[in-house]
């Protein structure tokens, strides 16, 4: 099937190996420039609430401190976020969740940044913090975001559900649910900021996408993009956890007001009580089959914590819908799905967007089914793969590189192989 | 705070520092010797992103105080190619595509090279065990181990070779 | 007792953002020793897209995997890229590379049509080597094509992007063309569960993906066999816990979210499948997330194989199995009973 490519399909060394084994790939947190600061991040304690004082007077008086701000200081635009700008780079009306940034310092060593974050003073007035999806949908909650804590809804909607559900000869109806995650990668959050020998304001980050932290710092400060430059640091593993902005633009700031380079490098603890994690989600599924085997329709309702800010969340929850059926032929298809906002951590990308969720919801389904039918996994999933010139629930025909059946066959038989199991198991 | 002057050979150079008594040897590898190779990942010696040849040993160096290494004999990753020649165990990661964000890298490669000079024939289990306080987030450690074996068979090679020589 | 079980888990995985644009571009300049500078705008964070832009940019040239440099992810020197997610950079990034070396490839062709005197359409450029398809006795090396490139006053460059072919989604049904391409896998798991310790062992997997072509053999299975491992602990070991008051949370560390280690790593078989496509460059398609998706179910079903108990609340951890395997136990007796 494959063609013979001259380059393609070998195993070349990768062009980033050489560097990383001699241990000279430099990693945002391996940078040290003369007269560099070290950069920290002051963060709440509380998971919802008004801030009525803030002191930073005792932190700025302190010798060897370069610069302590909070978000009067923000040039421009005190709001980012990858899809909806709703997280601020300093807390300016109130705080979501616990750990959100409220003021940055700069300081000559890493032990008088330390003591200056611990001279920050603040008081708070709490409010309720939410943090369940049954509490934050209910009306007298208080809404973390606007008038009402759904963060959004989808509904995806392919053939005549109701009118299948009457035509079925065995069905299945299940609730699932699926944790918080963290993606714990091996270098915590990391970037330094400087002003170049041209005058332009430099980022290395560890980040996932440079052109988009560019766009963010520019709006933060006020100055046009073509004035930024972020340059991508060798990054130590992402999984979708450093898709969101944050120490990019603290180190900026700082930078832009001290006109010194800035690094700041998380902590392991810090570095995941702030970056996203995966969306927690509930799901409800009712499949109904032929006793041939062959599914007819699948009805889901899909319930999601956001968390504080929406981060990828939109882009879950626009994923998660369309994949919920799995890489079946489903003639009828209907997904109702919910994400709210709670005070909990911020959920956001993690490997899969909601798609993790979706499969096991649809591969539950598929197994509850053979159960009932008395049928093998392997042959249900036989039954249903997609192949070209199936209709998705989107309405789209696919057209071409469908290889979900050589999967199938092809893991079925190395499995038969390898491992230990008598004909029909599956 | 009343500094220290400690002695301490670091791949293969012998000399005598002075520091603060609280800084952790970690520290000391990464800003007073720029050897940034050593990676700080968890400061709690679960990662091992950290870890060093220690008196033929590999050590985290996050939770290790610098004064601990006075008259100890250190290796990183920076002391493994020497004279411009890669060591087998860099070679063998890179053939086998050990590599991936490479941040486990530094520590992997130490913590085999102190297998392989202990025991330069490992079975799977040993290599294991050996491995297990290193953490990496992106490989599934398969390539990895495959590194290891690769390394362990070149070393065979090279000694075999200096023998003929 | 120890008991033995098998599942498995199947996905698709529509590569890109979901019915949404997308693109991503990349700049390239093949210099005069037939050395070539690759610019991309994606962030290469281990998972090897510099690699993939090299092997690309190689193959469509007519040079070696060698002779590429690829500089990735400055916005001061390389053009948008967007994010590193949604499994897209090897078939968005790939496919801007392509047409970035397509487009440099023009004052190529026709300097090496005017040279061997047969049309630009016939050539083809195939290591270090550019010959007429329809004659083989015309060709010429790539050093030759440079240097007559260089006496002309001609510079092969060129920047080139893609978008993938996708459509919004309707806001009421989402229908419409939310992804170009999708791909699918199946992974297959053989567990054994200790019914006293909760401890599950997973022993082999083996996880078969369609990944169109794929671009570096090494790379994908690297992705596959980390995303077995990591479904393992997603489904096996790993819960982040909130604190109810603070909403701080209480396990942010190593010690006490674990992640699998050496110890926990199965005999993984990674098989590399490939279809036939043409919307991907020479075919392929993203593998990043997909490497991950299906041995979630696939390890949750040889767990439920194994116990004869059914786990729709994930994770499912040891304490989870020992409560299992004792409810099941107590109504198995009281069954019995009741017989």
């Amino acid at each position: 099937m494959s063609k013979e490519y001259s380059v393609l399909g070998k195993s070349e060394i990768k062009v980033d190996s050489l560097e990383k084994v001699l241990g000279t790939a430099k990693y945002a947190g391996d940078y040290d420039m003369p007269g560099m600061l070290y950069g920290g991040v002051f963060r709440s304690t509380v998971p919802h609430a008004y801030i009525k004082k803030l002191n930073l007077e005792k932190a700025r008086k302190m010798p060897g401190v370069a610069c302590v701000l909070d978000h009067t200081a923000i040039p421009g635009i005190n709001r980012f976020g990858i899809i909806i700008k709703d997280e601020p780079c300093l807390v300016d009306d109130k705080v979501r969740r616990y750990g959100d940034a409220i003021a940055v310092v700069a300081a000559e060593t890493k032990e008088i940044l330390a003591e200056a974050l611990e001279a920050i003073e603040v008081e708070y007035e709490e409010i309720e913090p939410i943090f369940t999806i049954e509490r934050a949908l209910e009306e007298d909650s208080p809404k973390i975001h606007g008038d009402s804590n759904i963060h959004a809804t989808k509904h995806l909607e392919h053939g005549d559900v109701d009118g299948a559900f009457e035509k079925f000869d065995v069905i299945v109806e299940h609730e699932y649910s699926t944790h918080r995650l963290s993606h714990m990668f091996i270098e915590p959050d990391a970037g330094v900021a400087y002003i170049d020998e041209n005058g332009m304001l430099t980022v290395v980050a560890s980040t996932q996408n440079p052109h988009y932290d560019r766009g963010e710092v520019a709006k933060m400060l006020g100055v046009p993009t073509n004035r930024v430059r972020v340059k991508q640091a060798t990054t130590g593993g992402g999984f979708g956890g450093k898709l969101d902005i944050g120490v990019q633009l603290h180190c900026a700031l700082l930078t832009y007001y001290t006109k010194k380079p800035v690094k700041i490098v998380r902590g392991r603890k810090e570095s995941t009580t702030v970056s996203s994690k995966r969306h927690p989600m509930v799901m409800k599924a009712k499949t109904g089959a032929t006793k041939d085997g062959k599914i007819l329709v699948t009805d889901i309702f899909q319930y999601g914590d956001t968390g504080a800010y929406a981060s990828y969340g939109p882009a879950v929850i626009g994923r998660s819908p369309v994949h919920a059926a799995g890489p079946y032929d489903v003639p009828n298809v209907r997904v109702h799905a919910v994400f709210t906002y709670t005070n909990n951590p911020m959920s956001g990308a993690f490997r899969g967007f909601g798609v993790p969720q979706a499969a096991v919801v649809h591969e539950g389904q598929m197994n509850a089914i053979a159960e009932k039918l008395n049928m093998s996994q392997f042959d249900i999933r036989m039954i249903n793969a997609q192949t070209v010139g199936c209709t998705l629930p989107t309405g789209q025909k696919l057209t071409e590189s469908v290889g979900f059946k050589d999967t199938l066959t092809l893991a079925m038989e190395k499995a038969r192989e390898v491992m230990d199991f008598s004909e029909g198991e599956l | 705070m009343k500094q220290i002057t400690i002695e301490v050979t670091v791949n293969g150079t012998k000399g005598k520092l002075t520091i603060d008594p609280n800084k952790r040897l970690l520290d000391m590898l990464r800003e007073d010797l720029g050897l940034t190779s050593v990676k700080e990942g968890c400061s709690e010696g679960e990662c091992g992103a950290c870890t060093v040849i220690f008196n033929g040993d590999p050590v985290t160096t996050c939770c290790m105080l610098a004064g601990q290494a006075d008259g100890a004999e250190i290796i990183t990753v920076e002391g493994l190619a020497i004279g411009g020649k890669i060591d087998p165990v860099q070679q063998a990661f890179m053939e086998v595509g050990a590599v991936q964000c490479g941040y486990c890298i530094p520590g992997m490669l130490l913590t085999a090279k102190a297998l392989l000079m202990k025991n330069p024939d490992p079975t799977d289990a040993e290599i294991r065990v050996a491995m297990s306080g290193n953490l990496c987030r992106c490989t599934g450690y398969a390539k990895i181990h495959d590194g290891v074996k690769l390394a362990a068979k070149m070393m065979k090679e090279q000694q075999k070779e200096a023998v003929n020589e | 007792m120890i008991k033995r079980g098998h599942g498995i888990g199947c996905m698709f995985y529509g590569v890109g953002n979901t019915g949404l644009p997308n693109p991503a571009a990349a700049f390239v300049e093949v210099l005069a020793d037939a050395t070539a500078n690759v610019m991309i705008g994606a962030a290469d964070i281990g998972q090897g897209i510099a690699t993939v832009s090299a092997a690309i940019a190689a193959e469509t040239l007519g040079l070696d995997y060698i002779d590429i440099h690829v500089t990735s992810a400055d916005t001061l020197t390389t053009p948008e890229g967007g994010a590193t997610s949604a499994s897209r950079q090897t078939f968005i990034t790939g496919n801007a590379v392509k047409n970035a070396c397509l487009n440099a490839r023009k004052e190529l062709e026709k300097t090496a049509a005017e040279f061997l005197n047969c049309t630009e359409e016939e050539l083809v450029f195939e290591c270090h080597e550019i010959y007429s398809n329809k004659d083989e006795t015309k060709k010429m090396t790539y050093a030759e094509l440079m240097g007559s490139m260089g006496k002309l006053g001609r510079l092969a460059v060129g920047a080139g992007y893609y978008n993938p072919n996708t459509t919004y989604l309707d806001p009421n049904d989402m229908s419409g063309i939310p992804y170009e391409i999708y791909s699918y896998a199946t992974t297959i798991c053989e567990v054994d569960v200790n019914t006293e310790t909760g401890e599950v062992d997973v022993r082999k997997v083996v996880s078969a993906h369609d990944v169109g072509t794929p671009v570096n053999t090494a790379a994908v299975e690297g992705q596959i066999e980390g995303g077995v491992v990591m479904g393992e602990g997603f489904v096996l070991f790993e819960n982040i816990e909130v604190d109810k008051r603070t909403g701080a949370i209480k396990n942010p560390e190593f010690s006490k979210y674990i992640i699998p280690t050496t110890m926990d790593v199965p005999e993984i078989y990674p098989i590399v499948v490939s279809s036939d496509g043409d919307a991907g460059p020479y075919g392929a398609k993203g593998v990043g997330e997909p490497a991950l998706i299906p041995m979630i179910p696939a390890v949750t079903a040889a767990v439920e194989d194994a116990l004869g108990v059914k786990f729709r609340k994930l994770p499912i951890l040891a304490a989870d199995i020992v409560a299992a395997v004792k409810e099941k136990e107590a109504r198995e007796k009281e069954e019995a009973e009741n017989k």
